[in-house]
């Protein structure tokens, strides 16, 4: 896969829904992210490790326009995301386009972000009624096949604060795929959960990788063997190992691979 | 000794008599009605001034900017006869009356109002921005990332959390509004000091009839406490955890500090 990330045919080829080129991106002088590349296919897993401060979720935030970048471009479906070309300069979208971009990419967050003021179902049907303009009775039909999924549809009319971790970021995950993303970016999505609520989140997130791309920054190795298509280590804001889950935890080709692993198996 | 004339006293004080007097009557109406409209105009100029100060935009932040600072560090009864006598002198806007049906609003009523409405704008700015700060960055993030407009993540996800924050000090702020009113009196604007005053020129019982105006100032100041321990009690029961004052602890004092 490596070979194909100059190639410039690649940001046409539907099969390709992420794609990033010499992403660089700094915190004032902090170099964050190093000359990034990165593709991910269509219906591909890609779980993202690394230790912490290593750019990984300033990578995945970088992919819906959350965080700006310095330099190098990134795709989502062919388009450039947050910046169009002038003059071989990079000009930031408007606001309206960013949001419009936004609006293909699911992005669940750590501190999953459910709106406090609106019920469950609300929080699902928000975005499709506001932003898609998908009729109401439509969108609540919709949430409710999305709270089915999820194992939550007796939860429609409780608020975030009735709900435990797990509970809300399945619902986060829901309003998420709500507007039918072509992309679902996950960041530490288990990490501000009590241990008993990781393994319902993971299910559901088991069940999605078999029918959507997803980008997941997350140290749960179990969900990387079981869902994985691939697993990038980033270390220092560069991507040192880009590898199938069974070469990385079998025979990982780097020494600081080795040892991020030796810490977090332990 | 000092005779304490209760007939005046009493006259002045029960609304069923008092209130006959037409200087009372349409004063109390316009006490009311100037409070509601000025404050309603401070909260829209603070929300656009709290969005201008906290916007990426560097003009919108320096106008906002120096709203806030001249009217927060001008004495409101210098802008209101600015306002008024400034602009009539001029010939920039002499404020006619305005002749609604039977209603006729004076024009000391409009640029009192205005004045009012534009120096709580600068207040209800800093208010309004601790609520939009109060509320965690996730939200507008959340917000975007489903494809939300700035403006529409601020109108259905943000404000709303921040009203939370803001009502409680909005309330505050209306029942200091009430009272600032009287300032009014200076530019002869026929609200509720300006007709007791006009009253105790012809009968000279500033004692009796001053007492009898402070009452109904508490009258108002009370009435608005109970709406408002009402208004917060219902955000806190949905929110679930918010334990507001009740009205004897208003009226006190004992939870926030007297402007």
């Amino acid at each position: 896969m490596a070979e194909n990330i100059s190639s410039p045919a690649a940001t046409i080829d539907t099969s390709i829904i992420v794609k990033a080129e010499k992403v660089n991106k700094y915190f004032g002088s902090l170099h964050v992210l190093k000359d990034i590349g990165l593709e991910v296919r269509k219906n591909e897993v890609v779980v993202i490790i690394g230790p912490s401060g290593s750019g990984k979720s300033t990578l995945l935030r970088c992919i819906n326009h959350l965080e700006k970048i310095n330099s190098g471009h990134i795709f989502v479906n062919g388009r450039m995301i947050g910046y169009y070309e002038k003059n071989g300069k990079l000009v930031e979208e408007s606001e309206k386009n960013i949001a419009r971009q936004r609006a293909d990419i699911g992005m669940v967050f750590q501190r999953f972000n459910l709106f406090p003021h609106l019920t469950a179902l609300e929080n699902i049907i928000e975005a499709p009624v506001n932003v898609r303009k998908t009729p109401r009775a439509q969108a609540e039909e919709d949430a409710m096949r999305l709270l089915a999924r999820v194992g939550l549809s007796e939860k429609r009319d409780q608020y975030p604060n009735q709900l435990s971790g797990g509970q809300q970021q399945r619902i986060a995950i829901a309003r998420a795929l709500a507007m039918k993303p072509s992309l679902m970016l996950f960041d530490e999505p288990t990490s501000a959960l009590d241990p008993e609520m990781i393994g319902e989140v993971l299910n559901v997130m088991e069940e999605l990788a078999k029918e959507i791309t997803m980008v997941v920054v997350s140290h749960e190795m179990g969900f990387a063997r079981a869902a994985a298509d691939r697993i990038l280590f980033v270390d220092e804001g560069v991507i040192i190992e880009d590898t199938t889950p069974e070469q990385l935890f079998t025979n990982p080709r780097e020494e600081r691979t080795k040892l991020f692993l030796s810490k977090i198996l332990n | 000794m000092y005779h304490f004339d209760w007939l005046v006293f009493w006259h002045y004080l029960w609304p069923g008599t008092a209130l006959q007097n037409p200087l009372i009557r349409s004063g109390l109406i316009a006490t009311v009605l100037v409070s509601v409209i000025a404050q309603v105009m401070g909260v829209i100029l603070g929300l656009f001034a709290a969005l201008g100060k906290t916007s990426k935009v560097p003009p919108l932040r320096w106008l906002a900017d120096a709203y806030i600072w001249y009217f927060r560090g001008t004495p409101l009864l210098v802008q209101m006869v600015l306002l008024y006598y400034g602009l009539g002198v001029t010939h920039i806007y002499n404020f006619p009356d305005i002749h609604i049906g039977f209603v006729v609003i004076a024009g000391a009523i409009q640029a009192g109002t205005l004045a009012l409405g534009i120096n709580e704008g600068a207040y209800m700015a800093e208010i309004v921005r601790a609520g939009i700060e109060a509320v965690d960055a996730g939200q507008m993030e959340a917000a975007k990332s489903l494809g939300m407009t700035y403006g529409l993540s601020m109108r259905r996800i943000v404000l709303p959390q921040a009203a939370k924050v803001i009502i409680p000090p909005l309330g505050n702020e209306f029942n200091n509004m009430m009272k600032t009113t009287t300032l009014m009196e200076v530019i002869s604007a026929g609200e509720l000091f300006f007709g007791f005053n006009q009253i105790n020129a012809l009968l000279f019982k500033p004692f009796e009839l001053f007492i009898a105006l402070s009452m109904y100032y508490l009258a108002l100041t009370t009435i608005w406490s109970v709406i408002q321990a009402r208004i917060e009690a219902g955000l806190g029961e949905r929110k679930g955890n918010v334990k507001t004052p009740g009205v004897f602890e208003r009226l006190a004092g004992t939870k926030f500090g007297a402007h």
